[in-house]
């Protein structure tokens, strides 16, 4: 007869203190691993926004538009697989390891790139 | 005590008393949660959640399903009052038993497929515990040659030395009563893999949290009853009552679900070996 | 003969993390039919082939199931293969197979655990998931993902593990061998656990194979069939042979996945040690034509990726035959005559995978 072969781990467990953390107050830390899947950052300084991310993503989450200059993201479609980090051109994307934190609406994440300044550096905004 | 002590005192039962019970819980969810290493809800969160089910819209199937719920609660506050003034403990142990009824029935009354099995199997393990209950009362009768709460717990005797077995016996059905692996058949505190939440799966809003309520002046009675084995030694008692908490707990995470067949023959042969058997003992060796 | 009732199992159902319908009519306890309803999960992946083409498609692969998403683009990946012949780098073979075990390892965690639940042992829930954990973990470090790997592509694997971070993995799943061992004695010699587990379910050797079982269930009913050993990816190059249990019941096919984990870490191990360098992935240019049948082996048993191409960058069809789907005509023969406490049980015994199933 073998009953409570479990007692031993649990009573471990009791004096060992909890393996659960209360995400997301409480992060792991180091958050993830060097190499996580996190979420798609942007240097919109340097994007040329000619949409060869936009085109080779496979769930469209990327929108480009070259007349706004602007590039946005919905964050809650990219299933983040890295293709549209493969396939920039100028290198501007790259994949973080922080997941997008935890949200209740669906927004997209937009990037505008400040209009250039003709030639005056003054005019630089709060970018 | 005048009968006027008395009606201060079951008021004051009738309030501590769930006050007891969900700080019991709290702890039970917060020790449970350890012991399978996560976090755990905060330690008032029982109290959060019935503030919550009385919140929400109550859904019946039929109406006169809650008023059964209703007849459940009074009574097990009733069996509190009786059994904490010092009442009878026979009649503590029928209105208990009459409570329990009240809430198999109103499953029965919510006729959805789950809560009737719910109800079936509780009406088994209602057949397996109460023959040790009833031991339990007649041992303690034996001993101190009373019926009477106060009277049993006013005697110098320490009753777990004279009645261990019944003791031990006893602890087991706590384990069914605090709807505890291996013996949660009927229904359990998480969500049951057999039949959902079994007798409690058509109840809903405030009537829930009723049932969560009676369930926590349930828990103090019977808790109450195992410490009663150490009421010469008011202290023993308290250790004695936490120690049994601490069990039960443990029990529950070490345990897989029995089926009912093995939860009868467990609870029946206990009550017959160590019930009867230590009753025999007090009796022919008085 | 008492009175039946009917009661709906599912779609929605604490036992049941994916929706399947049954339908079960009982007398008193005992269940004397079930009448199971599928579909609540069919998302049309297969017709997903019109709009993706076959590069892409191994994104939808990876995202068939949940839990053996690997090998789900695994097998997709090496269907394309064959049928453009790419030739795959040794290397990128070897990490395949390191990823199919440790997927497995998850997997099979993940399995006991809700096992473990459904005979209501919540501890030993708890505490597989702890260790599954840490396999996920292992995973996120070398691929960046955690269930859906998202590594695999046609033509090889998309990202490199360095031989030495190989070695740190290969010394922590040791490790984690001793917790393991902990938690299969619990679930091998625990007196409550056997009494929910010990012949429930009973499929003898003829049964198992006529009813067209796969993976753990034909093998814990004594047939010695695993598709790994066909040697695909690096299969071939380790030692392995298929676990077998005879007794086929529920404790048997238990027996059978816990000694798969302990045999998926000496597999780890070994390809490890035996990875050749160089490269993980060769360039693929031209487009599918033909046909291929790519067998391999999930957590759950055989599954099969049909791949057809004719030639353009879209496949012209892609079929996926799931070992869930090979299983439920076990399950509900299972089911006839058991008890309702031992429903969940039955159901979890064939690892049920609903999303893989219906797609
Ligand atoms: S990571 Fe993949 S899904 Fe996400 S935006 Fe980039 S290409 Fe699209
Ligand atoms: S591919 Fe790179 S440069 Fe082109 S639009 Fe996308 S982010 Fe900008």
């Amino acid at each position: 007869m073998s009953v409570f072969g479990m007692s031993r781990t649990i009573m471990r467990n009791l004096f060992s203190g909890p393996a659960t953390r209360l995400y997301p107050t409480r992060e792991k830390e180091p958050h993830r691993a060097a190499r996580s899947r996190g979420r798609i950052e942007i240097d919109i300084e340097a994007c040329i926004f000619c949409s060869a991310c936009a085109k080779r993503c496979p769930t469209d989450a990327i929108i480009v538009s070259k007349t706004d200059k602007e590039w946005n993201i919905d964050r809650l479609r990219c299933c983040t697989c890295n293709a549209c980090v493969e396939v920039c051109p100028k290198k501007c994307l790259a994949m973080g390891n922080r997941y997008t934190p935890p949200t209740v609406t669906k927004d997209k994440d937009i990037f505008r790139q400040p209009p250039r300044p003709p030639k005056e550096p003054e005019t630089i905004p709060g970018a | 005590m005048s009968p006027l002590d008395t009606a201060l005192l079951a008021i004051v039962v009738v309030v501590a008393a769930p006050i007891a019970g969900g700080l019991l819980a709290g702890i039970d969810r917060k020790l449970s949660a350890r012991m399978q290493s996560r976090w755990g809800p905060p330690l008032l969160q029982p109290f959060y959640d019935v503030r919550k089910l009385f919140r929400k819209e109550t859904i019946v199937v039929r109406r006169s399903q809650n008023f059964y719920v209703y007849f459940f609660f009074v009574f097990m506050v009733f069996t509190a009052a009786l059994f904490f003034t010092g009442g009878d403990i026979l009649l503590t142990i029928f209105a208990l038993t009459l409570a329990s009824i009240f809430l198999v029935l109103a499953a029965y009354k919510a006729s959805s497929p789950y809560s009737f099995i719910g109800a079936e199997r509780e009406l088994i393990l209602m057949m397996a515990y109460e023959p040790m209950v009833l031991l339990a009362a007649v041992g303690m009768y034996l001993v101190t040659r009373s019926f009477i709460v106060v009277d049993i717990a006013r005697s110098p005797q320490l009753l777990a030395l004279r009645l261990p077995g019944l003791f031990i016996g006893f602890v087991v059905v706590l384990v069914v009563k605090m709807r505890k692996s291996p013996f949660d058949l009927a229904a359990s505190h998480h969500a049951h893999q057999e039949i959902v939440r079994g007798i409690t799966t058509e109840f809903s809003g405030r009537t829930l949290a009723l049932i969560e309520i009676a369930h926590w002046y349930e828990t103090t009675v019977v808790l109450g009853m195992a410490a009663l084995f150490f009421a010469a030694l008011p202290w023993l008692a308290a250790v004695a009552a936490g120690c049994v908490f601490f069990l039960i707990l443990l029990v529950d995470n070490v345990f897989a679900r029995v089926k009912w067949q093995v939860a009868l023959a467990t609870a029946w042969i206990t009550a017959a070996a160590l019930g009867v058997g230590n009753i025999l003992v007090v009796f022919f060796l008085r | 003969m008492g009175t039946r009732t009917v009661i709906p199992f599912g779609p929605q159902h604490p036992v049941l993390p994916e929706p399947i319908h049954l339908d079960l009519v009982l007398e008193d306890e005992k269940v004397v039919e079930a009448i199971p309803k599928i579909g609540y999960v069919h998302r049309g992946f297969e017709k997903l082939v019109e709009k993706m083409d076959f590069n892409e498609l191994v994104y939808v692969a990876d995202r068939i199931c949940g839990i053996c998403a690997f090998i789900h683009s695994m097998a997709y990946c090496q269907g394309v293969e064959a049928v453009m012949s790419v030739e795959v780098p040794p290397r990128a073979e070897f990490l395949r197979t390191i990823w199919s075990e440790l997927a497995r390892l998850s997997s099979h965690l993940l399995w006991l655990g809700l096992m473990a639940d459904a005979f209501g042992f919540e501890s030993l829930f708890m505490q597989s998931f702890r260790i599954r954990e840490k396999i996920v973990d292992m995973l996120e470090e070398m691929t960046g993902g955690r269930i859906i790997l998202g590594v695999c592509r046609v033509g090889g694997v998309r990202r490199d593990v360095p031989n030495d971070a190989l070695a740190d993995i290969v010394r922590r799943v040791k490790d984690l061998g001793v917790e393991m061992h902990r938690l299969a004695d619990v679930f091998l010699q625990d007196d409550s656990v056997k009494h929910r587990l010990v012949g429930v379910g009973v499929l003898i050797r003829d049964q198992a194979a006529e009813l067209g079982c796969v993976g753990p269930m034909l093998r814990a009913s004594g047939v010695s069939r695993d598709t790994r050993t066909l040697g695909y990816a690096a299969y071939g190059s380790v030692d392995f042979a298929p676990i077998v249990e005879k007794d086929g019941d529920s404790y048997a096919r238990c027996a059978v996945r816990i000694r798969e984990l302990f045999q998926s870490v000496d597999l780890v191990a070994q390809a490890a040690s035996k990875i050749p360098g160089g490269e993980v992935g060769v360039k693929v240019s031209g487009y599918p034509e033909g046909e291929y049948h790519s067998r391999c082996e999930q957590p759950r048993g055989e599954v099969i990726h049909y791949v057809k191409g004719d030639g353009t960058r879209y496949l012209q069809r892609y079929r996926v035959r799931t070992p869930t789907f090979a299983n439920i005509p076990a399950l509900l023969r299972m089911l006839q005559g058991c008890e309702l406490a031992d429903v969940p049980v039955l159901v979890l015994t064939i690892d049920p995978c609903i999303s893989c199933t219906e797609r």
